[in-house]
């Protein structure tokens, strides 16, 4: 796997709490990586780590397959989660000044800035000072300031907390973009629909440590357990005489509008389907036949309670 | 451009484009030449109109009433005898009429505190003086009249001594003693304490505006954005040296405006005759010393040098505690630590009068904590050149190492959030690898 960043067992203390216990993780190239877990699970003590920003006690960060170094720090884009500008300072002069703090120069910061802020429809406020934006402007601002120097690797902690539903979509269709212009993305969220619409792959970190990593898809259909939803017409009796030796039934049934039947039922991972299909079809009017694929939500709650 | 650059210039062109910075760099000034000038306004334009005193005078055959002189500050007017004190006020009730009733007791020789001055207006401290000046001289006279001798005004005159030691610098090149420099130690001394307090001024001061940025960026979290683009060390310098270049462009815009007005608008707005007319020595000299260009300049200089050296040396302290707290309360306890030192160096400076070279001063303008209050305050008593230019290495010095430690706190301090530091932490921050 061709990755940009690799993260290997690490491990950080604070004066008596265990912030971060052998971590590791790695981000594919030209993904979106998605870093979850709830409150003080650790998630922006590893950003922090990876942004040296923070020593870890013991574990490594490869970036590009080299040990990082602080010169890499400059090709990364970071976000932090409590957003940081100068208030009093006019909006274009400080997107211009992180901008060249980040090694463009003058005039190649103030051109792509001018595209970004056409883009993010903040133009009309180059000259204001930051104190007179609103909190989703300033949101946006961060953003632009973040990703102007086209970093080959974005790191964003919660990128969505304080958008409206609208820019959270112009943000989402951003990201989208910078993916698909080759950056590697890394974001720690606790906005599970985003991880659903964005994120090829997670970790899950839960009290200092990694707890689910991998492809969203497989998550949610390991999550699943290969349960599923049949809904039919016809006598119950034949519906669970037909499956008893295939399936088995999970809860009770569940009466629709119009007749049918809903029930839940499991299906061993090393049997086929189709013989259950076949059953069914024969003994029911089989309406659907689909499977239950947890939503991250569920799939993030029952992680961190520990009923996965 | 390098980072450090970046934060300098960013820092510096925020700070200068404020108001408050314009206000205060061009009022300073202009408080600093009113307060030169006020005895001389003062003298000018102290001119009271002459009040008017109405006299009844129990004294034996008016004596002390009779010997009153009208002058600028109070007209006395005798009144007849027998007119009481009671009728004279009721006489006499506003201001008007007279400004006040004296009344002079019956028994005012054997004992002068029997005077009573009543006032139909606010009291006036000129004419009070006028009032005990001539009863004092009358009731003098005439007690001394008494004893019968001879010329015992001539005696009196003659043994009344007033010395006034001139004091020179010694200069061997000089061939007789005129040529050398006068001194004046109150002098020296006033300006000494001007030139220390402009540097507590301006440690202080700057020195807390240090504290407070980090501090602001620490809560506002620009820090997070910022310490991914540079190391912690360019941030603290970058930071330190734009605001010292911001108290060295202050300094140097008030140099300009009071050499300036010293040169062409003091001469124009005091006439050297008024100068020289000025008997007392002290507040000539002073005068004279705020009109001599090259003095000032070499001050101005001196005051550069150590007033860059002394904040970089506070500013990093500063940097370092706005680094390891969340907020400026925080900040206090350390800060009282950082101002026992400066509190001293005033201590000090105000007794540097006595002995401008006492052990103590010395050391103290030597001890980079103390010296470039001290050392300022010590210079206008002219010591020696090598005091004044080892004092200045020693504090360069001493500023790389206090930055050096200063770095190692601010590196990890302004990753800290909530708990605030103790010392014992700070101490483990700098030895942290």
């Amino acid at each position: 796997m061709d990755t940009v960043l690799k993260i290997e067992h690490i491990s950080k203390t604070y004066t008596g709490h265990r912030a971060l216990d052998d971590v590791s993780m790695e981000i594919p190239r030209g993904s979106i990586y998605g870093l979850l877990g709830p409150n003080g699970a650790g998630k922006t003590t590893l950003i922090r780590v990876v942004n040296r920003m923070i020593l870890p006690d013991s574990g490594k960060v490869f970036f590009e397959d080299r040990e990082i170094t602080a010169e890499d720090i400059y090709r990364i884009g970071y976000m932090p989660e409590e957003r940081g500008l100068y208030k009093k300072m006019k909006v274009g002069e400080q997107a211009i000044f992180f901008a060249r703090m980040r090694g463009l120069s003058k005039f190649e910061a103030i051109k792509r800035l001018r595209k970004w802020f056409d883009r993010m429809e903040l133009t009309e406020w180059w000259d204001r000072k930051v104190e007179d934006l609103s909190k989703g402007m300033a949101q946006k601002v961060q953003f632009i300031v973040t990703v102007a120097h086209e970093p080959k690797l974005l790191i964003f902690d919660e990128p969505f907390s304080g958008f409206d539903p609208i820019n959270t979509n112009l943000l989402k269709d951003e990201i989208l973009n910078l993916r698909d212009r080759g950056a590697t993305i890394i974001f720690s969220t606790h906005n599970m629909e985003s991880v659903e619409a964005l994120c090829d792959n997670i970790t899950l970190i839960n009290k200092s440590r990694n707890v689910l990593s991998g492809s969203v898809g497989e998550i949610r259909r390991k999550a699943g357990g290969n349960t599923f939803r049949v809904v039919f017409s016809g006598e119950y009796d034949k519906f669970t005489r037909a499956i008893s030796d295939k399936a088995e039934l999970i809860g009770e049934p569940e009466n629709l509008i119009g007749g049918y039947t809903q029930h839940k039922l499991h299906i061993k991972l090393d049997k086929d389907i189709r013989p259950v299909i076949g059953a069914l079809n024969e003994s029911v009017n089989l309406r659907s036949f689909q499977e239950i694929i947890p939503s991250m939500n569920d799939i993030f709650i029952r992680a961190v309670n520990g009923t996965l | 451009m390098s980072k450090i650059n970046l934060i300098l210039s960013r820092e510096f062109t925020e700070r200068v484009r404020k108001k408050s910075f314009i206000i205060t760099t061009l009022l300073t000034p202009i408080l600093m030449i009113t307060l030169m000038a006020a005895p001389t306004l003062i003298m000018m334009l102290g001119k009271t109109s002459t009040k008017k005193v109405v006299v009844v005078d129990n004294s034996p055959e008016r004596f002390v009433g009779r010997q009153l002189k009208s002058g600028s500050t109070v007209e006395f007017r005798l009144l007849d005898t027998g007119i009481t004190a009671a009728e004279a006020r009721a006489q006499y009730s506003n201001a008007d009429r007279a400004y006040g009733i004296l009344i002079i007791g019956s028994d005012i020789l054997s004992n002068p505190g029997n005077l009573q001055l009543i006032l139909n207006d606010a009291s006036s401290m000129s004419v009070e003086e006028s009032i005990n000046g001539q009863i004092q001289d009358i009731l003098r006279t005439e007690r001394l009249s008494r004893y019968e001798i001879e010329n015992i005004d001539r005696i009196l005159a003659d043994a009344g001594i007033r010395v006034n030691v001139q004091t020179l610098k010694n200069n061997v090149l000089a061939t007789d003693e005129d040529s050398m420099e006068a001194t004046s130690t109150t002098m020296s001394w006033l300006l000494g304490l001007t030139l220390g307090m402009l540097l507590y001024f301006i440690l202080i001061v700057y020195g807390q505006q240090v504290l407070q940025s980090v501090i602001d960026e620490k809560q506002t979290r620009v820090l997070d954005v910022i310490i991914t683009s540079c190391t912690p060390f360019e941030l603290m310098m970058g930071k330190i040296l734009g605001i010292a270049l911001v108290a060295a462009l202050q300094i140097v815009i008030w140099a300009v405006l009071v050499i300036g007005v010293s040169s062409f608008v003091m001469p124009l707005l005091i006439d050297p005759a008024s100068v020289q007319a000025i008997s007392d020595p002290m507040m000539g000299s002073a005068i004279s010393s705020f009109t001599d260009v090259g003095f000032l300049l070499s001050l101005f200089v001196q005051l550069l040098v150590f007033a860059v050296g002394g904040f970089l040396f506070y500013a990093s302290m500063y940097a370092a505690i706005g680094s390891a707290v969340d907020t400026p309360q925080d900040a206090a306890q350390f800060n009282s630590i950082i101002m026992m030192p400066v509190i001293l160096a005033i201590i000090v400076m105000m007794n540097i009068m006595n002995d401008p070279n006492s052990g103590l001063v010395f050391w103290c303008s030597m001890i980079p904590f103390t010296s470039p209050i001290v050392m300022m305050a010590r210079i206008p008593f002219g010591i020696p050149a090598w005091q004044v230019i080892v004092s200045i290495i020693v504090l360069f010095i001493s500023f790389f190492i206090m930055t050096w430690i200063a770095a190692r706190i601010f590196r990890v301090g302004v990753f800290m959030h909530g708990k605030k530091p103790t010392w014992k932490d700070l101490a483990a921050w700098i030895k942290m690898k």
